[in-house]
Order: structure tokens, then C-alpha cells, then sequence
């Protein structure tokens, strides 16, 4: 919707037909001679041997799941082993034409292209450089175990060996594995080396890999981001999301002097399965997988079909695209054909394809047809051959014997630490703000939503105690706005996005008036896609930035769950904490909208280990949690009431500040004092239990102490198990459908940790398990006041006699057996 | 010459004021109808008020930076 960019119904009502840009398919076709001599006989030899490292290591996995022994060393390997024996080309390829600055994004299937990229790397860096590499891993343990079991000779090859020996004692999930054992086969990966995590969500990487070129873009942190996937993955709506994401026109026609496309390359290892699925006539019908990138945009991704037999098809690609993508004309799409000789997985019976096809592609092995080039051009006799494999078969030997030695690469040992694992969930660092951007903090006091605040009351009354409107006072909507202003101001890596972030100022006004301040690269619209909008925050905090996102209603948490539950919640801890994840997610509470637009799914997101969760009540408390969640490392989700978007600040003495404050996360606050009952409120619902308190005093001389949780993740109890203590009975009160909520959780809690203090059980008062009906009918759905009144009253204090039951007069016990 | 009202318009069912955020005429100046001459901000949105007749801007009653209710009238103009 900017206004820069008009739309002229004379143009795009004109008569026309849309052409593609062309999609090359096995174009490549220098001679060998050319190769050679551009490349030299050393580095055609150095393809061979690495292809054959990574062939001889999947040999070994795959022996150990089939025999379990490998090199008469008897071993059992419990985890999976994708292997990718006859993609060699493809990874060896593309990895030559890679610097130490790129980083690769995987797939399940990645050991290949984790060595690939690795072995590159080695080649590529100098010497002393890999010795701080390896010295700054852990401390330089695991180069020791190294020296110390397996050796090596000089620099490079002991570099080599820390490679093979940190992947693979992770993929034992040993405790010195790249990732502390927390990642294994499938999710493995080495910083340094630019080799940066696998996924084994289908596709997960491509919008990962897009938010880490955002950060190279925007940080120039040089060279680009490749998102592996499969042909399967090109199904996958986040793949689609995350090419949509990658190719928006604006970061060319909008972004000024940021102006350029992402250096992302979507590399597709498109070896024609996807597990059983065949893509190619069965499961999906772009029949060429390159095609794919003539539907995002004019330059059709400047997508080609390659040859993955061959790797100096890929390398030659693999360069033109990088080139392409370093100029800022990215992103770039790859279709790399090859076949995968071993099974999907050990358990492959390779029910769907026949011998004779099989048969067809042992022929077009392209480590054969690679060492017979290299045997024509005399570049590498039989015997050179030989002693090349031999060469490796004894590297991957010694490497393998190290990982299944546990004095080399012991086990992970949870039992000595029985919270090991949960220590690594968060990091709970938080970043002080750095110093202010001068031009930022001019433009923010000119700007006139900085302006309006600093003529408003701080606090909710005026002097006369009489309630001000929202024009005339702090709401909760500007202290979100204040707090994240001064972030943006001391921040520089900190970005914004998501549905109408910019011109609109968020679909509910809290980045009203930020579009004044920022360039657009720091605060823009993102197309709808919930998945990109998570994957591309995930990936630009991997990379060492910071990003606030915005899921315009909760309700849309599910088009992003793998986003939000196996990306942004868990890489702190499979990484064993070498990544950190400072995203923010901002998403609001609707209301007035119906059964897909109303829905408190806080109890979803509570649910899933390794999110921080907030969501706050009041101004005071909206303004410095936020600052909080954006100054700490750990993810965390920020949800906002539509309902409280206009609520003044009505508990904190003298109004919420002006200056920058933070709130720790985790303590709920005491929002009323009282002595006979508790009620601990999540979110919206602390104004119908005020409500309730006021008269529960007045008609029945009740005394309500209401805490307000503020944050749900984490979780300080004492604070409730204190007023437990003095009122024995507590209330707790949700705007989420009971069941599964985290009132429920919170409510079993407490009544284990408060058993001796409670006369009678904690009460969970929430909505009930069906839809959230419209507007007109939705105070029969949220708690009310009336509501609260009568469980107190009629449940909590029975000598009250109160008899008042409301709409809620059912019996959960056989609701429970209906399904409700 | 009558002299016609800019008024604050309804701005949305529950809202009932708006801050005039600036004005983008001075008195004196001539505006034409349908002309944007102020930016108006309530808490969700921005929004710009038109002239409601050709003219010059005679009066400005409520400048920028002030809260009206809506129906007030921010503005007057001498219509040709
Ligand atoms: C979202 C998701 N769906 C399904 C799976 C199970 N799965 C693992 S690999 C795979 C096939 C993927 O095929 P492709 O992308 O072509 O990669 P390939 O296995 O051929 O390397 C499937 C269905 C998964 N891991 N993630």
C-alpha cells in the first residue's frame, strides 16, 4: 500500500501475455580441457577424493545400521541415517564453488553436504586460521581429542579430522559432538565453517536461509545463505513462503540505498523421490522442479536445471548464481538432478522403484564417471586411484573408531546432571541496549507520534480522579511504541516485519508513526506469510541479528507452527546454546471477530518447551516487559489483547514512565491486595476479577487478592503460593478454553505446592471448549465478572450461601464425557 | 462568500476524538474541494481531512497537536 508505488488501471488493464525468462536445462558444457586448465590437476583431484570421504562415510552409517559393525568394529547406531550415496556430485560441487562466508542451510538428508561444505572450507583456510577455528571450539577440548585419537599430520588434515570426528560424534550424539549431542544426524552443524544447521522439517531451511541472507544483506556480512532441500521439499507451503519472502519487488523499488535482492540461492538436491512419493509424474506436476521459479518473479528465480552427476556442472552453476546473488539481483533457484543410490533411509525397501532403474543410475554414479574423466585426461592412474580410496577408507576408519571409543567421545550423561538438557533451553542473557543513533533520535522526537505522548498524562486518572481517554493518556498501544522506539533507536540490527507493519502501522496502530522514523529496511510489510514471516526471523537471529515480528492475530499461530515450535523454540537447546535466538514474536488477541479471529492460544504456546511467554495487562507492565523480550537472547512470544489496546495505566504510581525501564519476566504482580480468596488472572481477565473484587466486597464482604500472571514462561510461584497462604483458596481466571490451558497447568501446581495452605481446590474459571461465538454473544463465553462472583461465592466459600449461578450453570463432569 | 465548517468527521463507531497531527494549509491559503488540508490521528489510525468547499482558508480553530470530539469544528472556509 505505499503511496509510491501507484496502480494505474490504464497499465494493468492493457492487453497482454506474460513470457518467462528462460529456464536452462543441462546447459553446461565446457570442455575438460578448459577445467582443467582453469582449475589445475590438484584441484580435480581434490573433488575426486572429497566425494569419496563423503561416500565412505555414509557407507560406514549405512554399514553400522545394516551389520552393525563397520571395519570389523562392532557398534550399534540407534539414530537415523539419511545417506546421500550417489548425490556426491551435487554437494562436492556445489561446495567448490563456495567460500568459508557462505553459509549452507540443510535438509535431513545433509552429512554430504555438512562434509562437502567443510572439506572446502579446510581448503580454504589458512592454517593458522583453522587453528583458531578449532582452538576456539569448546576451548580447544575437541581438537585434543583429536590430536590425541585419531592425529593427523599437518594443520589441514588435523582440520579435517575434527570435521569428520565433531560430525560424527554428534551424530552418536556424543557429548563432544559439533553440537553437545543435542542435534544428531539430522540437525548437525559447524558455524565456523559457514555449515549452518540442518532441519529434519521438510523444507524448514529455505525460510531459515532467507531471514540469514536478510542479515548478510542488510549487516554486508559478506558472502550468501543456500537453503538445501529436497525435489519433495518443493511442496512444502514454508518453501513457496519463503521464495514469496525472497523475491518481494521492494528491496529493489522501495529500499533505497539498501536497494538489491537477497543473496539467497534455494539449492534443490532434486534426486526425483521423495521418499516413496516420485515427484516427477506422480506427486507433483511442474515436471522440470526448475520451472518453479518462473512463478516468483520476472527473472523466474534465474533458475536452471543441472547435472548433480557431474560437479563441475555444479560448481560453474553454483558460481553464476553466487555472483548473481552477490551483485544484489538474488535470489536464485538450482534444480540439481541426481539420484539417491541408497535407500531414504535404512529401512528403505525401495518398494517404489525397479532394478532396472536402479541399475540405470549405478551407471551414472558420479564418483565413476568423475575418476574415469580424471583416468582419460591422465590426470589420476588406477594405482593414484587406489591409493587415493585406500587413503580414505583409513581416514574414515580412525575417525569412526574415535566416535564409538566413549574415552574419545563419551556419552551424554543426564544422569550426573538430571537438568543437563534444561539448562540449555534458554540462555537467559539479556543484551544492554547500546548507544543511541543520533539521526534515529532526531527523526523519532519530530515525529508526531513522539510528539502526542509527550503531551499525554502517564497515568489513567487525571488530578480530578476522573478516567482520561485514550487521546489523553499513555495506553498500552504507545507504551508498546515507546518501548519499542528506543530499542530501534539503540539497536541497529533490530528489524520489524510482518502484515501491514509499515504504512498501516500494524494492523492495530502500535508502529503508528515508526514508518516517520525508519527506513524501510528496518520496518516493512511482509507478504502474508505467517510461516516466512517466523522462518526468516528464526534464521536472521542465527545469523546475529535481532528481529520483532508480528503475527497479526493469534489465531494465526498454526499457518507458522512448525516456525514457532520446532524453529524458533528449539535451536537455543540443539545447539547445546552456541546459537542464541533473540526474536521477538509480537501477536494480538483478537476479539469481536469470531470463532478465527478470537482465540487466546497462549495454553499452545506454553505448551512447547523453550519459548518465553508474556502477556501483559497494563501499560506499565506492556512497556517494560517488551523491553525486556527485546533485550533478551531468548525467544519469546509477546501476546497484546486487542480488547487492552486503549487501557491507561490505572495500578503504577505516577503513570508509566517516560524513560526506558525493563520488568523481569516471570514475577507476577499483585495488582489488588485482599485476604480471603485469590484470583490469579492471565491477561484480559484481571478487569472482570477488578470488577468482581469491588463488588464481592461490597455485596458480600469477600476480600479478593488479584495477581496479575504478566508472564506465563517463566514462572515464579512464590508469589502466589504466599497470598495462597493467607486466603487458602485460589481462583484462576483465563480468557483460553479450559482444557489444555495454562491456567490448568498452573492451577495443578499450585495445588501440589500449595496443598498445606488450600481448603479447597485450586478453580480454573475459563471458556468453555467450544468456539469463541460473535461479538453479541461473547459475554457467554469469556469469564465475566458475574462469572467469578458466583465460583467465588459459590464454590470457593460455600458459608457464603451464594447461590447465584449464571449462563455457567453446567456440569463439567458430563460436558467432559460430550466432548466439551 | 459563505463561510463553511471543517468539522471532525466520524472517525469510527467507538471513537470520539481524533488530534489534528498537522495542517498541511495555512490561513490565507486557497484549498480546492476534496483538497487534503489536515492529517488527523486517533489511537489505531492516521487519516487525512479533505476541504469540504473550494476557497481560502479563512480560520484554523483547533490547531495541530489539539484534541477535538468529533463533530467540533477544526477550520473555516471562506467558499468562493
Ligand atoms: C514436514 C515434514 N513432513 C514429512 C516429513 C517426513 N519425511 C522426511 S524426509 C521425507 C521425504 C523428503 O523428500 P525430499 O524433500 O525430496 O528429500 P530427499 O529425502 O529425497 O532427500 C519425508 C516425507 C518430515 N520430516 N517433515
Amino acid at each position: 500500500m505505499p503511496k509510491e508505488l501507484f496502480v494505474d488501471p490504464r497499465a494493468t488493464r492493457r492487453k497482454g501475455s506474460l513470457a518467462f525468462a528462460e529456464v536452462p536445462v543441462h546447459a553446461y558444457d565446457t570442455p575438460f580441457a578448459e577445467e582443467r586448465g582453469r582449475r589445475g590437476d590438484g584441484a580435480l583431484k581434490e573433488m575426486l577424493r572429497h566425494m569419496l570421504v563423503v561416500r565412505e562415510f555414509e557407507t560406514m552409517l549405512g554399514t553400522f545400521k545394516a551389520t552393525g559393525a563397520y571395519a570389523g568394529m562392532p557398534f550399534v547406531y540407534k539414530g537415523p541415517a539419511h545417506l546421500s550415496i550417489g548425490q556426491e556430485g551435487a554437494a562436492v560441487g556445489a561446495a567448490l564453488a563456495l567460500r568459508p562466508e557462505d553459509h549452507i542451510f540443510g535438509s535431513h538428508r545433509g552429512h554430504g553436504e555438512f562434509i562437502a561444505k567443510g572439506l572446502s572450507a579446510v581448503a580454504a583456510l589458512a592454517p593458522a586460521e583453522l587453528i583458531r577455528v578449532m582452538e576456539a571450539h569448546e576451548g580447544g577440548a575437541l581438537l585434543r581429542t583429536v590430536e590425541t585419537f585419531i592425529g593427523g599430520g599437518d594443520e589441514k588434515a588435523i582440520a579435517e579430522n575434527f570435521l569428520l570426528f565433531g560430525l560424527l560424534a554428534e551424530i552418536f550424539m556424543r557429548a563432544n559432538g559439533f553440537n553437545g549431542g543435542m542435534g544428531g544426524s539430522m540437525h548437525a552443524f559447524c558455524l565456523p565453517l559457514g555449515i549452518y544447521p540442518n532441519n529434519a522439517i521438510v523444507g524448514a531451511s529455505a525460510g531459515i536461509a532467507t531471514g540469514a541472507a536478510l542479515y548478510k544483506k542488510l549487516a554486508r556480512s559478506g558472502g550468501i545463505a543456500v537453503a538445501n532441500s529436497g525435489d519433495g521439499a518443493t511442496a512444502t507451503g514454508p518453501v513457496w513462503e519463503a521464495m514469496t519472502f525472497a523475491s518481494m519487488a521492494q528491496y529493489d523499488r522501495l529500499w533505497g540505498e539498501e536497494k538489491g535482492g537477497l543473496p539467497v540461492l534455494f539449492f534443490f538436491t532434486n534426486n526425483f523421490y521423495a521418499m516413496g512419493g516420485q515427484t516427477i509424474g506422480e506427486t507433483a506436476g511442474w515436471e522440470r522442479l526448475a520451472r518453479i521459479g518462473a512463478a516468483a518473479n520476472p527473472s523466474s528465480l534465474h533458475a536452471e536445471t543441472i547435472d548433480g552427476t557431474n560437479p563441475l556442472a555444479v560448481a560453474d552453476a553454483v558460481a553464476r548464481k553466487r555472483e548473481i546473488l552477490l551483485s544484489g539481483r538474488g535470489p536464485a533457484l538450482l534444480d540439481v538432478e541426481c539420484y539417491r543410490l541408497s535407500g531414504h533411509s535404512t529401512t528403505d525397501a525401495n518398494a517404489y522403484r525397479t532394478r532396472e532403474e536402479l541399475a540405470a543410475w549405478q551407471e551414472q554414479d558420479p564418483i565413476t564417471l568423475f575418476a574415469a574423466q580424471l583416468r582419460e585426461a591422465g590426470i589420476l592412474d588406477a594405482a593414484g586411484e587406489q591409493a587415493m580410496r585406500d587413503g580414505v577408507a583409513e581416514q574414515i576408519r580412525k575417525v569412526t573408531a574415535a566416535a564409538i571409543d566413549p574415552a574419545a567421545a563419551p556419552p551424554v550423561n543426564v544422569e550426573a546432571d538430571p537438568i543437563l538438557i534444561g539448562k540449555l533451553m534458554f540462555s537467559n542473557r539479556e543484551a544492554e541496549p547500546g548507544p543511541a543513533d543520533p539521526a534515529l533520535a532526531v527523526a523519532a522526537e519530530a515525529s508526531s507520534r513522539v510528539r502526542q505522548n509527550l503531551k499525554k498524562s502517564r497515568f489513567g486518572l487525571s488530578e480530578a480522579g476522573e478516567k482520561l481517554s485514550p487521546m489523553r493518556a499513555i495506553t498500552i498501544r504507545d507504551a508498546l511504541f515507546e518501548a519499542l522506539l528506543h530499542h530501534f533507536i539503540h539497536d541497529p540490527s533490530l528489524i520489524a516485519y510482518g502484515e501491514e507493519c509499515r504504512d498501516w502501522g500494524g494492523a492495530f496502530g502500535v508502529y503508528r508513526g515508526l514508518a516517520d522514523v525508519l527506513p524501510h529496511h528496518r520496518l516493512f510489510n511482509s507478504p502474508i506469510a505467517e510461516a516466512a514471516i517466523v522462518a526468516t526471523a528464526v534464521g536472521y537471529a542465527m545469523e546475529g541479528g535481532r528481529a520483532v515480528v508480528e503475527l497479526m492475530y493469534g489465531d494465526f499461530i498454526g499457518r507458522a507452527g512448525d516456525e514457532i515450535f520446532n524453529q524458533m523454540a528449539k535451536w537455543q537447546a540443539m545447539s547445546a546454546g552456541a546459537l542464541k535466538m533473540p526474536v521477538v514474536l509480537r501477536t494480538s488477541v483478537g476479539s469481536k471477530y469470531g470463532a478465527q479471529h478470537s482465540q487466546d492460544w497462549t495454553g499452545l504456546i506454553t505448551h512447547i518447551p523453550g519459548l518465553k511467554v508474556i502477556y501483559p495487562a497494563t501499560p506499565y507492565d506492556a512497556k517494560g516487559l517488551l523491553a525486556s523480550a527485546l533485550a533478551s537472547d531468548d525467544p519469546t512470544v509477546f501476546f497484546e489483547s486487542q480488547r487492552l489496546y486503549d487501557t491507561t495505566e490505572m495500578f503504577h504510581p505516577g503513570g508509566v514512565p517516560a524513560d526506558y525501564y525493563r520488568l523481569p519476566v516471570g514475577v507476577p504482580d499483585i495488582k489488588r491486595a485482599g485476604s480471603d480468596v485469590t484470583i490469579l488472572t492471565i491477561g484480559p481477565s484481571l478487569y472482570p476479577a477488578l470488577a468482581a473484587a469491588e463488588q464481592l466486597q461490597k455485596d458480600y464482604d469477600v476480600s479478593a487478592e488479584i495477581i496479575d500472571a504478566r508472564s506465563l514462561v517463566p514462572f515464579d510461584y512464590d508469589v502466589v503460593l504466599k497470598s495462597v497462604k493467607k486466603t487458602h483458596r485460589i481462583l484462576l481466571v483465563t480468557e483460553a478454553s479450559e482444557r489444555g490451558s495454562f491456567a490448568m497447568t498452573l492451577a495443578a501446581n499450585i495445588g501440589r505446592f500449595g496443598f498445606k495452605d488450600l481448603e479447597a481446590a485450586p478453580r480454573v474459571l475459563g471458556s468453555p471448549n467450544w468456539i469463541v461465538p460473535g461479538a453479541e454473544m461473547e459475554s457467554t463465553y469469556f469469564p465475566q465478572a458475574g462469572d467469578i462472583i458466583d465460583v467465588v461465592c459459590g464454590e470457593l466459600i460455600p458459608e457464603k450461601k451464594v447461590n447465584r449461578r449464571g449462563i455457567r450453570d453446567w456440569d463439567d463432569i458430563a460436558l467432559a464425557r460430550r466432548a466439551l | 462568500m459563505a463561510d463553511i465548517p471543517l468539522v471532525m468527521p466520524q472517525l469510527g463507531v467507538d471513537i470520539e476524538e481524533g488530534q489534528i497531527d498537522s495542517w498541511l494549509k495555512q490561513v490565507g491559503d486557497r484549498v480546492e474541494k476534496g483538497e487534503q488540508i489536515a492529517m488527523v490521528t486517533t489511537p489505531k489510525v492516521n487519516l487525512e481531512l479533505e476541504a469540504p468547499a473550494s476557497g481560502t482558508l479563512k480560520e484554523i480553530t483547533v490547531p495541530a497537536d489539539e484534541i477535538a470530539r468529533v463533530g467540533d469544528t477544526l477550520a473555516i472556509i471562506a467558499a468562493d
